[in-house]
Order: structure tokens, then sequence, then C-alpha cells
């Protein structure tokens, strides 16, 4: 196998690629600002140098010459070479700065040249504490500068788009922006002008910069010239906890980071998986995590005859749910499930009403045709789609369930988690002859016509699985606390700095900021006066009773959907309930 | 190097009155060399003709000075899809101003090397790049182009062969870097001029990513001598090594600055006394800058036998770039100067790759504090750090070109640049 | 004058001619841009956008190839724009002795425009005419060596009388000499 040798140490590959990927795929460190693996290689930054060479070989002798210690004789080339542009080769030497002084001396001397001109304003700048540039110039930079002129003046807080703002004057010209918009959103929005050390990035003169995928463009700046025009100031990122979590906004599922502070989702970011959206995701899913924190409905809404909804507990709620039911009998029930909502919580409700004797199950697909981009947009605006259909849930129009409503006259309609009225011609009409229970999120036209309202968690609080557009299946995982979770005994929960050594002082302690909800299922399984509840202790262990019952998840867990980044499910195979 | 010169005809830009029209070229022996290759393409298949343009070892004239037909050999086998020649007549080298004089006095022969050139490598498109500022030389060649098309020189089935190939003028707007060969392609696809990173290199991924060779205009028009007299003829032109007629552009401090054609490997004293007609006003000579603004400056004792050629101008120190000779009388402030050079890099770095962006502006104003006077001595050791940082870190040779002739004048002239410093005095405890 | 910039029948067959000569559109930016120059005085935020409808080319682009370039007009200029070379040769056979006269005859530094929009002044790196310093070129066009006070005043003169200059040709010596 061809191999390389990295600071005198051997190693092989396989694949050809490039010096620098290679290192990183090996968690070797090399500073860099303009390479990202996703995007074509400028070399510009010139970060990323080291000494590189090739043994001498010996045509007539067919050896590699050997020098009198019986080492091979390298032939470097003359000048420092770029890893990231740099092609492995079977029997290169590599240096880095770890073996050879000029590759240190290098790197710090590039570095003194990238911060001459780069205002030291790290203090009030957005991207510190995830600063390539800050933690590079750290590890790599000068000690100091000896540059004693003014610097390069540019535009500043200048408003790109809707959602992106740049400060030119801490550009240091990677041209990833510029990549981003004309390799992967593809909408060549932005380009580099002037020349020099004047150059920055700008859109057209009077364009816009509403690339939907713009954002992204934040993410990958390796310096706090482009921020978020929603995150800028909210919140330093060493306040923060960082929580894998899925994109819930439409139906591509991108893997997200979600990150919160004193229980509020501060932002998302993408979160990098190469089945599902590589290192992007579009704008519209970061800017959702409004969702998790406003409009919430926190404790149970009951409506006494005609009169408002009224805040009641959940004791209340269960008991004036069972009692409903008591009055009615099965046929008289219609169950509507959610592609809004997770497979666990769509299970749950199947499982308890199928129990009570409910035979069918309808769901509305929530897809406006033409939405879509078809790369991380999609049609489908909910996350959930082919999980409630993979659950037997049947696909129903809106036509159909209104004519379903007017023909059957049911008694009692359950809503979960889907704003059916704000969202189709459903009117609070044809669901005044029924007893309504809507499991909701947020305040919506739904539930405010709903008898009973059960508020219920977000994907931003429940560890849960959401089935994407391709049939893959991921999950999230609680980055919020509610009023019945804890950071500190919930396991699932990933724990920050504050959490760990935070006082009342520090910034955990707004109750308010806790909704009072609990998962659709926990709502089934706290029914304990009813002998049809079911029994789980968690959400982990209902996908591992739906694995055991449906085909289509065999052999899903949440262990594999962490260690493999989701799973691919086959969603031709049948989906009839198996008996247990 | 003897006498000689002074009874040199001139073989690139010869004494012949309207030469620039295609019948005076062609009455004085034009076309002849294309002519004879097409006509036994038998002797002259495009790897005899690659060869003998590498045996005459034509010295790239824009400044590398690398052999014309080892660059040609590297082009791949051909295999159907397009592949380019590009010429280069940016020349915006400060201190250059010679392939002008060919598009406006015999365009002919650049364009008919240019063919040749394009025969030996299969190519089928050629593309003349030049500078935005030489738009009435543009012009001027363009009606030789259209000429030369009427004659069926260029065009389908040049001289009724099976060979075609189309010739078209791409005009710049403004930019030094795009001189560089792998700008110049940037430039000439429609893009800010970038340099792109090597490898790969243009023979392999040029134009549009199809191989591509780039050769400068002056170096073109070499190769009908070659292909007329052959390649043993053309070596006995000046030093082997560095053979050839060469454009000798004089401009600075002397009596009769202008383009002058004499062999290769003339003697530079003879250059700026007897042919340019020595240093104005009977001053003493400074200093020379012997091929465009990049190259490292040379004291006037340094030119002692230092003759116009690759060899002897590195022994000397410096280089032999696009012989565009500047030269600098006593009363030339070098600091000025060579913070003038600065200036001309910082403006011109294309702001790209990341020692040249900010190198660039660092040294020019570093400079311009000296040239004020509030230099420190300090100031100096600062610049040639900064240099040393420049060199060979970038992906072009921008940062080189910017980096040397301030490296070497500080050499060279350090006690002019110490003058204008502060004697500032730190106490030491 | 008119917001609205539009290339006609005549402009298209042109431009096409231009596209004709490589293999994509985007490489005819340099040439479209000069020509729509030459139509329009400069290349300023509706001009790019003409051209970069015009080839199918992303307009944020077109504007980073304008800014990248020096001849061409961001903005517009005066009716002749005066260039007038300080980089080596020049600077040391008089060019900025040249450009400073200039600026005191007309009032404006370089950079800027006179007021009634006849002249622009720019001070600018080597135009390729270093024999012939110190010299200065006329509306990225015609080049005028060997400047003087007086060969300035001149041409000042009849620019202003809507003369433009003729092309000077600078023989190689030895030709001169006839040797």
């Amino acid at each position: 196998m061809p191999e390389i040798f990295i600071d005198n140490k051997r190693y092989e590959f396989e694949e050809p690629g490039k010096v620098l990927q290679f290192m990183l795929d090996n968690g070797l460190d090399l500073p860099f600002f303009c390479y990202h693996p996703s995007l074509s290689i400028p070399a510009n930054c010139r970060q990323c140098m080291v000494k590189a060479g090739m043994p001498v070989y010996d045509r007539e002798k067919g050896t590699f010459e050997i020098d009198e210690n019986g080492e091979r004789v390298i032939r470097f080339f003359p000048k420092l070479m770029t890893a990231c542009s740099l092609d492995l080769a079977d029997g290169m030497v590599v240096l880095t700065h770890h073996t050879d002084e000029l590759v240190k001396q290098a790197q710090a001397d590039n570095l003194e040249f990238i911060l001459i001109n780069h205002p030291l304003d790290c203090p009030i700048c957005d991207q510190a504490g995830e600063c390539p540039l800050q933690i590079l110039t750290y590890k790599y930079g000068p000690e100091g500068s000896r540059f004693e002129h003014k610097k390069v003046h540019k535009p500043k807080a200048i408003q790109l788009g809707p959602r992106v703002i740049l400060d030119a004057e801490r550009c240091i010209n990677c041209t990833r922006c510029v990549r981003f918009t004309d390799e992967i959103s593809k909408t060549h929005q932005l380009t580099i002008i002037s020349r020099g050390d004047k150059n920055y990035p700008m859109t057209a003169h009077g364009q816009i910069f509403d690339d939907p995928y713009s954002l992204n463009t934040v993410d990958i700046c390796p310096v706090g010239a482009l921020t978020s025009a929603d995150f800028r100031f909210k919140a330093r990122v060493w306040e923060m906890n960082q929580t894998p979590s899925i994109d819930i906004s439409n139906g591509k599922g991108c893997s997200t980071w979600m990150w919160t502070r004193d229980n509020l989702v501060m932002r998302v970011t993408p979160r990098f998986n190469e089945a599902v959206n590589d290192h992007w995701m579009p704008d519209a899913g970061r800017l959702a995590y409004r969702r998790f924190n406003e409009n919430r409905i926190s404790k149970p809404q009951l409506r006494l005859d005609d009169a408002e909804q009224v805040r009641t507990s959940w004791n209340n709620a269960q008991l004036t749910l069972l009692e409903e039911l008591e009055k009615i009998s099965a046929g008289d029930i219609l169950v509507i499930g959610s592609a809004h909502a997770s497979v666990e919580d769509n299970y749950a409700l199947r499982t308890f009403f199928s129990n009570k004797g409910v035979s069918e199950f309808r769901f509305l697909p929530h897809i406006i045709p033409g939405s879509g981009d078809g790369y991380l947009i999609s049609d489908d605006q909910a996350p959930n789609t082919n999980g409630v259909r993979a659950l037997g849930f049947q696909e129903t129009d809106e036509k159909t369930l209104i004519k379903l409503i007017k023909s059957t006259k049911p008694k009692m309609i359950v809503i979960l988690d889907d704003d059916l009225l704000g969202r189709t011609s459903l009117t609070p009409d044809h669901l005044s002859g029924a007893w309504t229970i809507v499991f909701g999120t947020n305040h919506d036209e739904t539930t405010r016509t709903a008898n009973l309202v059960v508020p219920v968690t977000t994907a931003a609080e429940h560890a849960a699985s959401y089935v994407n557009v391709d049939g893959r299946i991921q999950r999230t995982v609680p980055a919020k606390e509610t009023l019945y979770t804890n950071r500190r005994l919930n396991l699932e929960m990933s724990m920050g700095r504050l959490d760990h050594y935070g006082t009342k002082f520090d910034n955990w302690v707004t109750d308010a900021n806790r909704v009072d909800c609990i998962s659709a299922w926990e709502f089934f399984i706290r029914l304990e006066h009813d002998g049809d509840a079911p029994k789980w202790e968690s959400s982990r262990q209902i996908m591992e009773e739906i694995a055991g019952l449906f085909s289509t998840f065999r052999q899903v867990s949440y262990d594999r959907m962490d260690e493999e980044n989701g799973i691919q499910l086959k969603l031709e195979q049948d989906t009839e309930v198996k008996p247990a | 190097m003897n006498n000689d010169w002074k009874s040199y005809q001139p073989l690139l830009v010869p004494a012949i009155p309207d030469l620039h029209d295609i019948s005076v070229y062609e009455k004085n022996n034009g076309y002849q060399a294309l002519k004879k290759i097409l006509s036994d393409a038998k002797t002259w298949n495009p790897a005899n003709v690659i060869n003998e343009v590498k045996t005459a070892n034509i010295r790239g004239r824009g400044g590398a000075g690398f052999n014309a037909g080892l660059k040609w050999s590297f082009m791949p086998e051909p295999d159907g899809k397009p592949r380019y020649l590009a010429c280069n007549g940016d020349e915006s080298e400060p201190g250059t101003f010679k392939d002008r004089k060919i598009f406006e006095f015999n365009p002919h022969q650049f364009i008919e090397g240019a063919i040749i050139a394009a025969y030996a490598m299969q190519i089928e498109v050629i593309y003349v790049y030049i500078r935005g500022e030489y738009r009435p030389f543009v012009q001027k060649l363009q009606r030789a182009i259209d000429q030369a098309y009427e004659k069926g020189y260029l065009g389908k089935n040049i001289l009724k062969s099976k060979f075609s190939v189309e010739m078209y003028t791409h005009m710049g707007a403004g930019a030094y870097i795009c001189g560089e060969e792998s700008s110049l392609m940037e430039s000439l696809e429609g893009k800010r001029g970038y340099p792109r990173v090597k490898p790969p290199f243009p023979a392999q991924r040029g134009l549009w990513g199809r191989p591509t060779t780039i050769n400068n205009i002056e170096t073109l028009a070499n190769v009908p001598l070659v292909m007329n007299h052959g390649a043993d003829w053309y070596l006995a032109i000046g030093p082997s090594t560095h053979p050839g007629p060469v454009l000798y552009g004089i401009s600075g401090h002397v009596n009769r600055p202008g383009v002058y054609e004499y062999p290769a490997g003339m003697n530079i004293m003879t250059l700026i006394n007897e042919v340019a007609g020595g240093v104005r006003g009977g001053k003493k000579l400074k200093a020379l800058i012997p091929g465009g603004s990049s190259t490292p400056p040379l004291r006037a004792d340094m030119l002692e036998g230092v003759t116009m050629d690759s060899d002897s101008l590195r022994q000397a120190g410096s280089m032999m770039g696009t012989a565009g000779m500047v030269v600098l009388d006593e009363d030339t402030d070098m600091v000025e100067l060579i913070w003038r050079i600065s200036y001309f890099y910082d403006h011109e770095s294309c702001g790209q790759c990341t020692p040249c962006r900010d190198g660039t502006g660092w040294l020019e104003k570093t400079l311009r504090k000296i040239k004020d006077g509030n230099g420190e001595m300090r100031d100096l050791d600062l610049l040639l750090a900064i240099c040393y940082r420049m060199e060979g870190r970038t992906i072009c040779a921008l940062a080189d070109a910017a980096a040397w002739p301030v490296r070497y004048s500080i050499d060279r002239f350090r006690d002019e640049f110490e003058k204008k410093c502060k004697k500032t005095v730190y106490a030491v405890a | 004058m008119a917001d609205t910039y539009t290339f006609d029948a005549k402009d298209l067959a042109e431009i096409k001619k231009i596209t004709d000569k490589y293999p994509e559109k985007q490489a005819a930016v340099l040439p479209v841009l000069w020509y729509a120059q030459d139509k329009f005085g400069h290349t300023d935020s509706s001009v790019q956008q003409l051209v970069a409808g015009t080839l199918g080319v992303p307009e944020a682009h077109i504007r980073g190839v304008v800014s990248f370039y020096t001849q061409y007009y961001e903005n517009p200029m005066g009716r002749n724009v005066l260039d007038v070379c300080t980089c080596l040769s020049c600077q040391v056979c008089g060019g900025y002795d040249m450009l400073h006269y200039i600026e005191e005859k007309l009032g404006i530094k370089a950079g800027e425009t006179t007021p009634d929009g006849e002249f622009s002044l720019q001070s600018v790196e080597c135009l390729g005419a270093c024999g012939y310093a110190p010299m200065l070129q006329v509306t990225n066009d015609k080049f005028v060596n060997h400047l003087t006070r007086e060969k300035v005043d001149k041409l000042i003169d009849d620019l202003r009388a809507g003369k433009q200059p003729e092309f000077e040709s600078n023989p190689m010596p030895q030709h001169e000499k006839g040797s």
C-alpha cells in the first residue's frame, strides 16, 4: 500500500487525496483558513505550509537512493508547499511545524501578515470564542506585531442581505463565502471586489444577498467578517450548550447543532452529515429556532362549555379526556396523526387509541409543491411524513377529511401537533360537532379551537425520531429543559460549562424559559387511571418496541442512529403491523 | 563582446519601411518559414518543428527565460478536443516597452511564429492577450491579423494544407498581474486575474481546463528566424546559453532612450554608453535596473564586463528579465525609486494570497515612512524581514518580484537608506 | 442622462461576434465591458447589469471584474481622462513634475474631475512607454510622449477644442540612423 511519512511517522493511504485532508482525517494538526473539504481549493491563505519531498529514485538500480545512515535520500521541493493542494504521493515525506523550524516560522510569519490589516476587536467581535483566526493565532501565531502603520480601512456593518452582515475589515480574503455561492448554493451572489489589500467580498450593486442558504457563509467564515443578523450580539459562544439535533422545519431533516443558553435556543447551525446535508443547511431551518422559545403552550388548557380556554392541571386534563372517552364508543373517534410529530409520539397516539378500539388512523401530509429546490429545501414542510406513513397512518387530503367529518360526524377528534386549521381549509365549524383534543407545541388556530389542549415538547426538548423525505431516520436529543426535566439528571442532555459550574448568579435561572409540557407519549402513560394506558419508561424503549413490530423500522435503535448519524430505511416494504 | 554589434542588422524588427503591411512582409521573405513547413510536412512534422525550436534554445523573452521549444514539448498528445496557444503581450513590467515595436513595425513575423507554434503543438485556436493600455497597438495587430486571414495564412486549411488555425486578440483592462501566465488565462476566461495554483501546469490544464501554452510575443517572433535559417544559425547569434536577437528597451537617464535590437549578451556599458548615447547631461551612472522593475538593481561598479544574458546577469547578482533596462544617474534618490516600485507592486498585487496581499502594502508603508524622513534604522531590518517572509510563499511570483528590488537595494545602497533614517538611540540600562 | 442603458441590434451583433471567439460566454466579459465603456463612457452599476444580462453571467461576477481592472470606469469620468504615468522610468524622468503641473493647470488633484466635467486626472502605473518618458495616455487610447509643459498646454487646449491627439509613432533609433 502507498505510504507517506509525516513528521517521521509512517502512514498508509489507499485513495488519492490531498495532504491536508489526510492529516485532518488522521487527527494531525495543521493550521488553515481557506481550505474547506466541500469547496474547491484556492490555496490562497497560505497558512498550511509544510516542507515536502520525495525519495530520490535510482532508475538504473531500480531502488531508492540510500544515504550513509541507510536512510532514503529525500529531495525536498525548493519552496514550502501548501498541504491543502499537495497531492499524496507514495514515499512522500512531509515535515510540519512539529519537526521543522522553517515551517513553524513560516506559519507564524503568515499569521503576522494576516493580522496586520485585521482589526484587534476580538472583545466586541461576535466570532470570538469560535474564531479560527483567534484560535490559530494563539496556537501558531507570532507573539506580537511589528506593524506600526494604519490598517487599511474598509466598510463595516454592511447589511449584505436580510440575514448576513459584513465587516469588511475583518475579512482575510479566504473566499470561502464566494466559493460557497458559486459552488454550493449556485446563486453566484458574492464576489471579491477591488484588488490587493483593499479586497473584500461584496454583492453586485444594489443586489441583496438573499440566497436561501446565505447563513452558511457565516458558519464557514473563519473570522468575524460575516455574522448573522439574527444571532449577532445575542450570546457568547462559551455561554451556550451545543446539542446535536435535526432540522424539523422541512422534510430534509438536516443534521444540526442546537445552541442553548438559559433554556432558550439561541441559534441553530448545521452539523456535518455526509448522507443528508454535508456541512450545510437552509436559512429557514435556522430561523425556525424561534418556535422553540416563543408562543409556547405551557400547562394544559381546557375550554369549559363555550367559554374561553383556561389553564388547568395535568391531572384535570387527564381526567377530562378519560371522562369524554367514557361517553362515546370507538367508532365515534377520529384520530389524526401528524407528520410534524415524531415517530414515537405518533406511535404512542396510535397505541393508546388502538387499545380503545379505534382502527383507522389518518394524517394530512404537509406538502407545498414547488416550494423546494431539490437540494436541502424540500416541498415537504414536515419532518416526519415518511415516519407517520410507515406507522400505518392513512394519508388523507383535506377534501377527503372534510367529507369524512361531514359524513361520519365524529364525537371526538384527536389532533396530534399539526395546525390543520391554519394550513388547510378546515374551519372551526367542521370541528364544532365534536369534542376536540389537540396536542400542540405552540399556540395556533387549531389549539385555540380545541376543547382540550395538551402542551407537548418540541424537537428541542425531547429525544425522538423523524423519518426524512429520503427515508432516513434520525433523532433529536433534548437541548433545553422543560419543567419536568433536569440537565443534571437527564443523561440524554448535554452539559455546558455553566451547567457544571454555574451558580444561581449565572444565566441558567430563568424558570419562565422552562415550558410546562411533556411528550405526547408521556401524556398517554400518565393516564394511569385507565387500563388501556401503555407502559413505557422512555422514548428509547418505544423505539425498541417499534423496531420489533414494524419491518420498516427493524434494527432501528437510538444507539445505531447515534453511531451512524441516522439510518436509511427501506420504505417500499410493507408497513403492516405484525403481531408482537 | 567585440564590435560586431555595429554591423548588426535587426532580425526581429528590421529597418524596412512599411514592413507591417503583409505585401511588404511577403516580399521580404515573409511567411516563408510557414510555407516551408506546410509544403514539406513530412520533414517538418510537428515533432520535428518542436525539436528544431528546442535545439535553437529560444529563451522566453517575457522574463523567465525558459527554453520555448522545451515548453512546447510539455503539451500532451492531442485527444481531438481543443487546445490553445495564448500569446502574452501584456508587457506591463515597468521598464518594458518592446513588444509594441513588433505590433507596430513587424506584426507578421510574430503572427507567423504563432502559427508555426500552433502547428507544432497541433493547436487550432490562438489568443493574443494584449494589455488594455496598448489599444492603438491592438488595432495595429488586428489589421495585420485581418490581412493574414485574407491571404490565407490564418483560418481554415492554411495554404491549402489540412492545418487550420484561428487567431483572436483579447485586450486586458489594466492589471499588471495578467502578465503572469495563469492569471492571463483567468483574465482570458473573463475573470478577475487571480493566478492559479500550480500544479496543474497550463500544458495539463490551461484555458477552459484544456492544454495550453503561453509564449511571449517576442519569443514567438523569433520562431520564423529559427525555421528559416535553422537552429545552428540561430545559436550562433549571441551566447549559446542565451542565443538570438533581443529587443533591449533602454529608458531612464540616457541620451537616446528607445528599443534597440542586438544579439543577446551585449555588454551593458556598451549599451548604455554607445548604443543609448551615454548618461544624460554628462552625469555619472549610479545604477541599472537590467530587466524591468522586478530585477535587482545593480550599482554602477557592479556592471564591469557584465553582459545582457541570463548567466552573466545572474553572476552579477540580477536577472535578464525582459531586458527593459532602466538607467539611473548619480542624482537618483534610490529610496524614492524603491518606494515607487513598492507602491507599484502594492497597487498591482491581486490580493488573492496572504503574504503578497499584506506584504506588499507593508513594504510600501514602511518605505514611505523612510522616504518621508520618519524612518528608523530598525525599519531597514524590518524591510528585509518582510521580504524574506514574502519570497517563495505565494501562488505566483509577484511577491518575489516585489521583494527583490527592496531587498537588494537595501543591500546595495544601504548608506542611502541609512541617511534617511533617524538615528534613534535607545537607552540601555 | 437616461438611467436605462441598452444594447441595440447592432451592438448585439457586435457582441455576438465577440462571444463567437470563445468556447464560453464568460470569456467575453472583458471585451464586452470594453465595448460597453466605449458606448456609454463608463461601466457603472447599470452598465454592469446590462453586460451581465446580455452575457448571462452573474452580476456580482461582473462587479468583481470591473473593480479588479483599473481601466474600467466604475463611475462616470470626465470627457477626457488624463492618465499620467509616474512609475519607474517616468518617475525618474519627471513624471511627477508633469502630474503636478497638470494638477495646477486644471486646478484638481490626481483622482479628481474638473467641475466642468472636461478632464479627469489620474496618476497611473507603467503604461509601457518607458523610453518616451514622461508621458500620459488620453482616455485609454492615444499616448502622448516626451511631455513638456508646452506639450501639456497644447494637449489640453486641443482636447478642450475637441481635438484628440494623433498616434505618435516611436521608431527604433536604429532605423532612424539608417545604419
